[in-house]
């Protein structure tokens, strides 16, 4: 029996980074996705009834960047030390300010204010952050292709997961991007998550 | 001269977790303070235009709470091992759900859509956080008043703050939750926060 189980829903989402983490240290796990269906009967049993949960020694972890920073601290995936995981920290706290930007343009109901929203999504927003990544792997990359310490860590994985779901909408958003481009490219050629990569089930978001 | 230096705002708002880890652990540091019109001249230094930013041997940090989380474990204020900080992590990921849920309301101009929204996060926005909190807090707190391990982590510190600036909304939000108010209690009680407390620029948000 695992140490390890993730809960989470059957796609990328929240729970992706997990899966990733999981993957690139070659580490076992249950993972266990929930259709839609199946997460309104366990809802009110899942601690805070929010998914991904991890459990780890029969303990419940909510919240899916805590949970994300333990696994990859356990796989030597966080940073070498106090202040590289910091870093670490920093550039996924980057991309997470700009996947807040993307959530309410999916919440939009309205189709004519979906569209104005999302317009204004790849306009301003995108670039913005992108700009941000650009500089953060650049000052923090030591001259090397990954984001921090010139050595795969979960800030990768995190830009690489995200950017599935945004080049899904827009293939060309990180052509003015090659260092960014370069990056992800890097992540798919780790040999164990390649081999993720082929085999997962395939979900846009 | 200071190893740490914290650059922000004259303000609470994102930088005041990290001064009162500072404060804490009994560290002093370089506290900049820009006033808004100081700030424009200043910008250009940061590395993604934004403050807070910390500046540690010579490497400049952005995002708040990544800055917080670092000086946390320089201070052993983070959790005592990797899964302690991990719970330390959810729940400051739990107390800031809530806040981005509240500043956008707080920066909205029309005062009548404000006080409308205003509303309906003290009533069915934030109880909903609040519980989750309590939630966490008798799961991980091993029986004591703070929020992780029956000790102070910044987890503590950062429900403090960002209570002080919900209580100035509503100063009545906390009263059906005494396992909370207790825990503020018991942060002020700890000598050096009281000391600080006394002595900083009083600022709403």
């Amino acid at each position: 029996m695992s140490i390890y189980k993730l809960y989470y829903f059957n796609n990328r989402g929240r729970g992706e980074v997990c899966r990733l983490i999981f993957a690139a240290a070659g580490q076992i796990y249950e993972d266990i996705r929930y259709e839609d269906d199946q997460w309104l009967l366990h809802k009110d049993k899942i601690l805070l009834g929010q998914m991904p949960v991890l459990e780890y020694n029969d303990i419940k972890l909510p919240q899916s960047r805590a949970i994300a920073r333990f696994l990859a601290k356990q796989f030597q995936l966080a940073g070498k030390n106090d202040i590289e995981q910091a870093k670490v920290d920093a550039v996924v706290d980057t991309i997470e300010d700009l996947i807040e930007k993307l959530i309410p343009v999916f919440d939009e109901q309205n189709d004519v204010k979906r569209e104005e929203l999302s317009k204004k999504f790849f306009n301003e927003e995108l670039p913005k952050h992108l700009q941000n990544l650009d500089v953060l792997l650049k000052v923090f990359g030591n001259g090397g292709s990954f984001f921090v310490g010139n050595h795969l860590t979960w800030a990768d994985l995190y830009f690489y997961n995200f950017f599935e779901t945004i080049l899904g909408i827009n293939e060309n958003c990180l052509n003015n991007y090659p260092s960014l481009k370069q990056n992800r490219q890097e992540v798919e050629k780790q040999p164990k998550i390649a081999e993720y990569l082929q085999n997962r089930p395939k979900t846009s978001i | 001269m200071s190893i740490y230096k914290l650059f922000y705002f004259n303000l609470r708002a994102r930088a005041e977790i990290s001064r009162l880890i500072f404060a804490a652990a009994g560290q002093k540091f370089q506290d900049v303070r820009y006033e808004r019109n100081e700030w424009l001249s200043h910008k250009n230094e940061m590395p993604l235009g934004q403050v807070p930013v910390l500046e540690f041997n010579g490497t400049k940090l952005p995002q708040s709470l990544s800055i917080a989380r670092f000086l946390a474990k320089q201070f052993q204020l983070a959790g005592r091992d990797n899964f302690e900080q991990a719970k330390v992590d959810a729940v400051i990921d739990t107390i800031n759900d809530a806040m981005m849920i509240f500043m956008p309301i707080r920066r909205q101009e029309d005062e009548m859509k404000k006080k409308e929204l205003m509303k309906k996060f003290f009533a069915d926005q934030l109880p909903k956080h609040l519980k989750n909190l309590e939630t966490l807090g008798k799961l991980y707190g091993d029986g004591g008043p703070f929020f992780v391990g029956n000790h102070l982590t910044w987890a503590d510190l950062y429900f403090y703050d960002i209570l002080e600036t919900l209580l100035y909304a509503n100063e009545n939000c906390l009263n059906n939750y005494a396992w909370l108010k207790q825990n503020r209690v018991e942060v002020e009680k700890q000598p050096k926060v009281a000391e600080y407390l006394k002595n900083r620029p009083k600022s709403t948000m």
